[in-house]
C-alpha cells in the first residue's frame, strides 16, 4: 500500500492536528512565510521537503525576539540529513510519518515544562539580552555546550547556530562578541577549538593567503634554490647548473660537475623571481586577500580570534531559570543620568518633600521603554549603543527641567522623575519626547522606526518609592 | 753635542762613491723606482692630460647622454649599520642611473632586518642574503649574478664616496673602450684618529694615489681596491666573477688584464675609507694582504711568467715589478742590513742616523713635489708635515717586518688557507686545487 497511513485518531484539517491536548500546525511550502499567525499553536511541524523553505521558517522562528516564538517546539517531517547548521541544530526532532506524533508530543511537553521555570526578568544590555535568549533556549532543550560548526555561509567560516540565527551570516563576528561577553560574565567557559584570522576591514574570515612580490604585490612568482659552488665561488640559481639533457649539475663558471652537497657545493638560500615585474627577491610578503571585500591585507594586520567550544558554567546553567544580574556598567556612566540606586534615593527625598503639602506639590514618575531598540543595536553594532543612549538623554535633558532626574534600568528602559509636574503635564511632556526620540532615531538610523512605550504615574506621598516603581513597571509591561 | 759634531764631520767626509756604497739599496731600488720613475711618470701624465682633456670631456658627455644602468654591489657581513648611511650618501651622486644591490654573507647581527626594511622602502634595489656564510667572493658573485647593469661597481659598506665619484669612475670606459676595469682613489677618512691612522693616510697618499697613477700610466696597475672599483659587466661575466679570497681584488684585476683589457686608475674618483686605528689591527690587516701576494702572484697566476697563449708583456712586467718590489726587495733589504753590519760595523752609529736623514729628506722632497699633483688634499699639507719623519720607521721598518712575517708564514706554512676570512668549506676546496 503506497498511501500514507494516518491512524484514525489523527486528523489533519487545514494543516492543523490536535493530538494529546496539543495543537500542532504543519507548515509546508504552500504556507505563508509569515510566522506571526503561528503564535496560537503549541508546536510546529515543518515539512522540509523543500529544505530552503523549511530553513527560512525555522530561522524566522528561532530568530524572533519573542520567547513565544523562539522557544516554540519545532519538528521536521520529510527531513533529509542536511548540512545546514540551522536546520540541523535548531529543530527539536524529526519524524518520518505522523505515526510518530506521540514521540514529539512528549518532547514538546518536556519543553513546556522547562519553559515555565524560566525567568523573564528584563536584562540590561543587548549582549545580555542575546545571551539570555540563548540560555533560555539551551535550558529548555537541555543543551550544555555551544559548538562551533564549520559553515561556508558564515563570513568567519564558523557558526554557533543558537546565537547565529539572530544574525545575518554577514554579522557573524557579532556572535563572537556576544560569546566573549558571556565569557567575561562567567556564563560560559571557553575550550579552545581553533584560531581564525579576520579581515581588518570587513571582519571576513574567507582569506586567500599568498606569497607576493614585495615590489609589485603580484603573486605570480617562482622560487629556486641558490647554489654556491665552493671551488670557484660561483653562486646562482639552480637552473644555472642544469642542462636540458640529463640530471647532472654542472658549474657554469668552471664546468665542473657538482658532486656532493656540503662538500663542494651547498644551497645557502632561496630566491624568488617575480614574473610580473621581473625583479628577484628573497623576502616575499605574505598577504591575505579577503574574498568578501577584496582587500589585500598584510598578515600582521589581520585580526586573530579564537573559535571556542563554549560550555555552560554553573552560573550559566542557573541564569536561565533564576535570571542574572549583568553588571550593567554600560548604562551607568551615561552623562546626565543617575544610577538606579541614586535615583531611588532622590525619589525617597521627593516623597518626603511632597508629604508636607500633598495638595499643592505634585510630581510624577515615568518609565520609558524602547521595545525594539535591541534590533537597532543589532543593526549598528554594539559600539553605537552608548552613543545612541547618550543622544537620547541629551534630547530629554533639553526638554525637561534641570531639577528633573533620569536613570537607566537597562539599555532599553529608563526612569524619569519629573518634579512639580502633575500627571497631565507629564503625559504631555512624554508625548512630545516620544515623538522627538522617534524622529531622532529615524533620522540617524536609516528610517528605523522605534517602538516607544511609556507610562506616567503621579508620585504618591504615602507609598515607598521601591513599590511605586514596581507598580509603574508592571503597568507598562502588562 | 759631541756626537753631533762627529756626525757632521763624518758626513762631510763621505764622498759620492762612498755614499753610494753605503746606501746602495736606497739608490738602486728605492730612489730609482719610488722617486725617479714616479716623478717622471707623473710629469708626463700631467703634461699628457692637456691632450686628454678634450677626449675626457667627450667621454663624459657620452656617458651622461647614454645613461647606462650601473649595478652597485655591496657585499658584506654584519655591515647593516653602515648601509643606511651609504644609501643616503648615494642620493647625492651626480650619476643616478644605478641599482644598489646589497649582499649579506650570513650576518649574525641585525643586518637582515635593517636591509629588508630599506629594501621594502625602495632605498635598496635588492637585498640578497645567504643564511649560510659563503665568503666574500661568493657574496660578490651573488650580486653579480642578479646585476642588470652594463657596468658593475664594487663598494664597501663602510666607505663614503665623493658626490661625483660614480660619474668619474665611469668616464674612462667611454674614453677608451679597451678599458675593462677602473680603480677608484681610496683615501683615509679617519686620518686624525690616531698616529697609526695618520701614517696610513700618508702611505695611501703616496702608494695608492701617486703610486697608482704611475702604475696605471705604465700599464702595470695591479690591484683595483675592493672599496671602489668599476668593471664592465661583460668582463666579469666572462670570468664568472670573483674567485675565493683573500686577495680577490688583485686576483680579479689580473684576470681582467689577462682577458686583454686595460686596467685604469682614476684619481678623480674619490672614496674615503676608515683604516685600522691601532697598530695591532693594522698588522692583522697587512698580514692578510701580504699573504695574498704570494698566493696569487706566485701560485695561482704563475702562468704569467710562462710564454703561453695568455702571455702579455705588460702582465709579465706587472708581475715582475710587483714580485721584485715586494718579495725580492724585502729579502734584499736583509742582505743590505747584513752588508752594513758586517762591513761598516764601526760606522753604524753614523750610518743609521744618516740613513734616517736620507729617507726623511727624500720623503719631504717627494711629498712637496707630488703635492701639486694631488687631485684633492685631505687637509693642508701642513698637518702631515710633522709626521713625515716618522715615515722612515713606518715604511722602512714596521711595514717591512710585517711583510716579511707574512711571506714567511705563507711560503712555508700556506697560512692563508687557514684564515677565517673564508669559511672552512671554501678554503678546503681552494687548497685541493692549489690556488
Ligand atoms: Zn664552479
Ligand atoms: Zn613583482
Ligand atoms: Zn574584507
Amino acid at each position: 500500500m503506497s498511501l500514507k497511513v494516518v491512524p484514525q485518531a489523527i486528523e489533519i484539517r487545514n494543516n492543523k492536528i490536535e493530538f494529546d491536548n496539543l495543537l500542532f500546525f504543519i507548515v509546508d511550502s504552500n504556507s505563508s512565510v509569515k510566522i506571526e499567525p503561528l503564535i496560537g499553536y503549541d508546536a510546529i511541524i515543518i515539512d522540509s521537503k523543500d529544505a530552503e523553505f523549511a530553513k527560512l521558517i525555522l530561522k524566522k522562528i528561532r530568530g524572533h525576539y519573542n520567547p513565544e516564538f523562539y522557544l516554540k517546539p519545532v519538528f521536521l517531517i520529510n527531513y533529509k540529513e542536511s548540512k545546514d547548521p540551522i536546520l540541523h541544530s535548531l529543530n527539536d526532532g524529526f519524524i518520518h510519518s505522523y505515526d510518530q506524533l506521540k514521540e514529539i508530543a512528549d518532547v514538546a511537553k518536556q519543553i513546556f515544562l522547562k519553559t515555565t521555570q524560566l525567568d523573564y526578568q528584563l536584562v540590561a544590555t543587548f549582549e545580555a539580552q542575546m545571551m539570555k535568549k540563548v540560555l533560555n533556549f539551551m535550558f529548555t532543550r537541555d543543551l550544555k555546550t555551544l559548538k562551533p560548526i564549520p559553515d561556508l555561509n558564515s563570513v568567519i567560516g564558523y557558526t554557533y547556530p543558537a546565537i547565529s540565527v539572530n544574525f545575518d551570516s554577514s554579522e557573524e563576528t557579532q556572535v563572537l562578541e556576544i560569546l566573549e561577553w558571556g565569557e567575561r560574565e562567567g556564563l560560559v567557559w571557553p575550550d579552545f577549538h581553533e584560531r581564525i584570522y579576520l579581515c581588518n576591514q570587513c571582519s571576513g574570515g574567507f582569506l586567500s593567503y599568498r606569497e607576493v612580490c614585495p615590489h609589485c604585490n603580484s603573486s605570480n612568482s617562482s622560487a629556486q634554490d641558490l647554489v654556491h659552488h665552493f671551488p670557484c665561488a660561483y653562486i646562482g640559481p639552480l637552473s644555472d647548473f642544469q642542462n636540458n639533457v640529463d640530471n647532472a649539475l654542472t658549474c657554469p663558471k668552471c664546468n665542473k660537475a657538482l658532486r656532493h652537497i656540503g662538500v663542494d657545493y651547498d644551497k645557502p638560500s632561496i630566491i624568488h623571481h617575480c614574473n610580473n615585474c621581473d625583479k628577484n627577491f628573497q623576502d616575499f610578503f605574505v598577504k591575505a586577500k579577503c574574498i568578501s571585500c577584496t582587500q589585500d591585507v598584510e598578515v600582521q594586520y589581520l585580526i586573530p580570534k579564537a573559535i571556542n567550544v563554549y560550555k555552560l558554567t554553573k552560573r550559566g546553567r542557573t541564569a536561565a531559570s533564576n535570571g542574572f544580574l549583568s553588571t550593567g556598567k554600560e548604562v551607568e556612566d551615561i552623562f546626565g543620568t543617575l544610577t538606579m540606586a541614586v535615583f531611588k534615593t532622590m525619589l525617597h527625598y521627593e516623597i518626603e518633600r511632597i508629604k508636607e503639602n500633598p495638595e499643592q506639590q505634585k510630581s510624577s514618575i515615568v518609565i520609558v521603554n524602547i521595545e525594539n531598540i535591541f534590533e537597532l543595536y543589532k543593526k549598528v553594532g554594539k559600539k553605537a549603543e552608548k552613543t545612541i543612549l547618550e543622544s537620547i538623554v541629551n534630547l530629554i535633558r533639553e526638554n525637561v527641567r534641570p531639577t528633573d532626574f533620569i536613570a537607566f534600568e537597562n539599555s532599553s528602559t529608563m526612569y524619569l522623575g519629573l518634579i512639580n509636574s502633575d500627571a497631565l503635564q507629564s503625559e504631555a511632556t512624554l508625548e512630545n519626547l516620544k515623538t522627538l526620540i522617534e524622529k531622532l532615531i529615524k533620522n540617524n538610523f536609516n528610517d528605523f522606526s522605534a517602538n516607544i512605550n511609556f507610562k506616567v504615574k503621579l508620585l504618591q506621598p504615602f507609598n515607598k518609592s521601591e513599590f511605586q516603581l514596581q507598580e509603574l513597571t508592571k503597568d507598562l509591561f502588562d | 753635542m759631541r756626537f753631533l759634531d762627529e756626525f757632521i764631520n763624518y758626513v762631510s767626509s763621505v764622498d759620492a762613491a762612498k755614499l753610494f756604497r753605503m746606501f746602495w739599496f736606497f739608490f738602486i731600488f728605492e730612489f730609482f723606482r719610488f722617486f725617479l720613475v714616479e716623478i717622471s711618470t707623473i710629469i708626463f701624465w700631467k703634461f699628457d692630460s692637456i691632450f686628454r682633456k678634450k677626449g675626457i670631456a667627450d667621454a663624459r658627455l657620452t656617458l651622461m647622454k647614454s645613461q647606462p644602468l650601473v649595478s652597485i654591489i655591496v657585499p658584506g657581513r654584519n655591515e647593516g649599520k653602515h648601509i643606511f648611511k651609504l644609501v643616503n650618501s648615494l642620493k647625492e651622486q651626480t650619476y643616478q642611473n644605478f641599482e644598489l644591490i646589497v649582499i649579506d654573507d650570513g650576518s649574525d647581527d641585525d643586518t637582515p632586518i635593517i636591509c629588508r626594511n630599506l629594501e621594502h622602502l625602495g632605498m635598496i634595489s635588492a637585498f640578497y642574503r645567504n643564511d649560510v656564510r659563503g665568503g666574500k667572493a661568493s657574496a660578490a658573485n651573488l650580486g653579480l649574478r642578479y646585476a642588470r647593469g652594463e657596468f658593475v661597481i664594487h663598494f664597501d659598506a663602510d666607505c663614503s664616496y665623493d658626490r661625483d665619484a660614480i660619474e668619474n669612475i665611469l668616464v674612462p670606459f667611454y674614453y677608451n673602450p679597451k678599458i675593462g676595469a677602473v680603480g677608484g682613489n681610496v683615501q683615509v677618512r679617519n686620518y686624525k684618529d690616531s698616529l697609526c691612522a695618520t701614517l696610513q693616510a700618508l702611505e695611501y697618499m703616496d702608494t695608492i694615489s701617486i703610486g697608482r697613477i704611475t702604475t696605471s700610466e705604465l700599464g702595470i696597475y695591479r690591484v683595483i681596491s675592493g672599496a671602489f672599483g668599476a668593471f664592465r659587466k661583460e668582463a666579469l661575466d666572462r670570468l664568472g666573477g670573483w674567485d675565493i679570497g683573500p686577495g680577490l681584488d688583485g686576483d680579479i684585476t689580473v684576470k681582467i688584464r689577462k682577458l686583454g683589457y686595460i686596467i685604469h686608475f682614476e684619481p678623480t674618483a674619490v672614496c674615503q675609507t676608515s683604516v685600522p686605528v691601532t697598530f695591532k689591527k693594522l698588522i692583522r690587516q697587512r698580514l692578510r694582504w701580504d699573504k695574498s701576494l704570494i698566493r696569487f702572484r706566485l701560485r695561482k697566476h704563475r702562468d704569467v711568467f710562462y710564454p703561453n697563449d695568455s702571455f702579455k708583456f705588460s702582465n709579465f712586467i706587472s708581475f715582475v715589478e710587483n714580485v721584485t718590489y715586494n718579495l725580492i726587495l724585502n729579502v734584499k733589504w736583509f742582505f743590505y742590513l747584513a752588508d752594513m753590519v758586517f762591513n761598516f760595523a764601526s760606522q753604524l752609529i753614523f750610518i743609521i742616523p744618516m740613513n734616517i736623514c736620507l729617507y726623511t729628506v727624500n720623503n719631504f722632497m717627494k711629498f712637496l713635489v707630488f703635492s701639486p699633483f694631488r687631485d684633492r688634499k685631505n687637509e693642508g699639507i701642513t698637518y702631515f708635515l710633522i709626521y713625515l719623519p716618522l715615515m722612515v720607521f713606518y715604511f722602512g721598518y714596521f711595514l717591512r717586518i710585517v711583510r716579511t712575517t707574512a711571506y714567511i708564514q705563507e711560503i712555508f706554512f700556506k697560512a692563508s688557507y687557514k684564515d677565517n676570512w673564508n669559511p672552512a668549506k671554501s678554503s678546503r676546496q681552494a687548497k685541493i686545487m692549489k690556488i
